[in-house]
């Protein structure tokens, strides 16, 4: 309390101060929870991916190729040693027309042979219904994400690119991709995939035959990046990545922007801490005259140093709660805004948020060193003769 | 009586700028018994407040000794001088020189604080320091809140707090009305007698002079005269 009201003594000086760290900590809260959010995407992709081997034909980005794949390349891929089962998936955005940019993971409808079910080890779960069923069509299962945006309930239809599927599961949140997918039977995506190709194209191709991907589950005691290799070399007309090459491709494309989104946040929380340093070093000069009062009546330098430096880290532990406030309340609203178009850029991880503050703290306590150490230095008696 | 302070040729110069010094002592020896209420006076510059700030352990002379209860305190080191002056003497100022954002209770409880009492018993003593003074009722007011009377007492009781040996006032009614001065100098002298705290007063004041036991007078630097209560009655008459 006597800290307080020394902090507050000039009230909108110490306004303002707490707001440059307000400013500040909520940047980082902001940009950290976006970079949490990617970084948990990356995270549950790389954990899919860590025991098996991502195949498609194209230049894989860890999303939708492009380009397609015969499923029939499935029977070449599991010829290869170490592979125990082969299995083909297709992925198209879910809205034929995507408007405008889309930040975060794509809306996806994907369909899977359900072949490598036994050996997949990422297991989802239903918050209602089921999975699908072998040989089923026009049924869906609904990532969490997608639920509101397609107004899906189990039992009711939806329409996906103009088609009725009924919805038979929705999933639980899983913080990764397939929250953003709705998942259908293989037959139902490859139609859908085949009325994006070329009419040319469309026309010579069986749309029964069409993967976007190929996943290769590889059998116990071999190592998936080096199965990889060997599907590189023995199947044509094909990219096979491990966990290891999918991780760095994926690290290294998210590591550039975490960084920069981290470094503008901590900029300005450092200028927040720049005027910290600003009205500490005012207020020691404004309270010479206490601080001699203090030392005259027994205070030594450490008792002076702390009184300061509490004060110091009082401005920046407010402005860290405050600031950590107005950035959850701007996540939450974004996040709301942004679930009904399935997307959820941002993530307040408990270490963020208790990061961001101590942070916070410790930089306003960082910020009043030099200023206590001046107001210790002072000569209590030119310190009480000061006016 | 027990030489409770020994000043013994006290030297100090001060630096106003690059060839610019204040002589402020040229070798002012003084001894003040246990129990005393001594007043220094002298005319502006004669160094009455450089020698009480010494005394006080607030500086530290260029030559000479200093001896409190019999031991050296000019050369001890900073951490030792802090103790001194938070358990062994106190301070009343003519400003009252109050911590504004305290109240009457936390400014008392602050030099208690300042000695290692804990927080509760600092405030403990505090109580008992400011109902000793007769503003048990103010306990919670801000220094804004009381008068200038009210606030040197504050300032007393925060003086009196740790018990210490000796209490230096800078012309601690300067601020003050005559009425509410000699208030002032009646507590001072009563604190004095039932206590047996040593009082130095530092003052311009003929009569807070008057009420002390003794009165030392200083002139450029040095002790000039060095009378009893008495004398200066009948020298004022």
């Amino acid at each position: 309390m006597r800290i307080l009201r020394n902090v507050f003594k000039r009230k909108l000086r110490a306004f303002l101060t707490i707001f440059g760290i307000t400013i500040g900590v909520f940047a980082l809260v902001v940009m950290g929870a976006m970079a949490e959010k990617i970084t948990l995407l990356v995270d549950g992709g790389t954990r899919w991916v860590s025991d098996k081997v991502v195949i498609s034909a194209g230049d894989p980005m860890g999303g939708v190729s492009n380009s397609p794949l015969s499923v029939d390349t499935i029977q070449q891929v599991e010829k290869v040693k170490g592979v125990a089962r082969a299995s083909a998936s297709v992925s198209v955005t879910l809205e034929e027309k995507q408007s405008g940019v889309q930040m975060g993971m794509p809306n996806l409808i994907t369909g899977t042979d359900l072949r490598g079910d036994d050996y997949e080890s990422f297991k989802v779960t239903y918050a209602d219904g089921r999975a699908l069923k072998e040989g089923e069509l026009g049924k869906a299962v609904v990532g969490a994400n997608l639920v509101d945006k397609l107004d899906a309930e189990v039992g009711k239809d939806i329409t996906l690119r103009g088609e009725r599927f009924e919805v038979v599961g929705i999933l639980e949140k899983t913080l990764t991709a397939p929250d953003n997918e709705v998942t259908v039977p293989i037959s139902d995506a490859q139609l859908f995939f085949h009325k994006t190709l070329p009419p040319v194209v469309r026309a010579q191709v069986d749309p029964e035959k069409l993967a976007t991907g190929l996943t290769a589950y590889v059998k116990k005691g071999y190592e998936p990046d080096s199965v990889a290799k060997e599907i590189d070399k023995e199947v044509d007309g094909i990219t096979a990545m491990g966990p290891k090459a999918f991780k760095e491709q994926v690290t290294n494309s998210t590591q550039i922007f975490t960084s920069i989104i981290f470094g503008i946040a901590l900029i300005s929380l450092l200028v927040g801490g720049l005027s910290v340093i600003n009205t500490m070093t005012m207020s020691v000069a404004e309270r010479t005259r206490e601080i001699g009062i203090r030392k005259a009546i027994g205070a030594s330098d450490g008792n002076v140093v702390r009184q300061f430096l509490a004060e110091s880290g009082t401005i920046g532990l407010i402005g860290g709660l405050v600031g950590l406030a107005i950035g959850a309340l701007f996540v939450f609203l974004a996040n709301s805004a942004g679930n009904e178009a399935g997307t959820t850029l941002f993530l307040i991880t408990s270490w963020l948020a208790v990061g961001s503050v101590a942070f916070a703290l410790l930089l306003g306590i960082a910020s009043g060193v030099y200023p206590s150490w001046h107001a210790a230095r002072l000569n209590p008696v030119e310190a009480l003769r000061y006016e | 009586m027990r030489t409770i302070i020994e000043a013994r040729n006290l030297d100090k110069r001060y630096k106003l700028g690059k060839n610019n010094f204040v002589h402020a002592l040229r070798g002012a020896s003084l001894e003040i018994a246990e129990g005393e209420m001594v007043a220094i006076m002298g005319p502006s510059g004669s160094g009455k407040s450089t020698v009480m700030h010494i005394l006080g352990c607030l500086d530290r002379p260029d030559k000479g000794e200093v001896l409190l209860s019999g031991r050296r305190v000019d050369n001890v080191r900073s951490r030792e001088l802090n103790r001194i002056r938070s358990k062994e003497i106190g301070f009343i100022f003519q400003g009252f020189n109050l911590v504004t954002t305290l109240t009457a209770l936390e400014n008392v409880a602050l030099a208690a604080e300042y000695a290692g009492t804990s927080r509760k018993e600092a405030l403990r003593k505090a109580k008992e320091a400011l109902l000793k003074v007769g503003l048990g009722n103010r306990a919670n007011h801000l220094p804004t809140e009381l008068s200038g009377g009210q606030q040197q007492r504050v300032a007393i009781a925060r003086a009196l707090v740790n018990s210490p040996a000796v209490i230096m006032g800078d012309e601690p009614t300067g601020d003050l009305d005559t009425a509410t001065s000699d208030e002032i100098v009646e507590m001072m002298r009563e604190i004095n007698v039932t206590t047996g705290t040593t009082f130095i007063l530092v003052t311009h004041n003929p009569e807070v002079a008057g009420a002390c036991d003794r009165t030392i007078h200083m002139r450029d630097g040095l002790v000039e005269k060095n009378v009893t209560n008495d004398i200066v009655m009948e020298a004022l008459a």
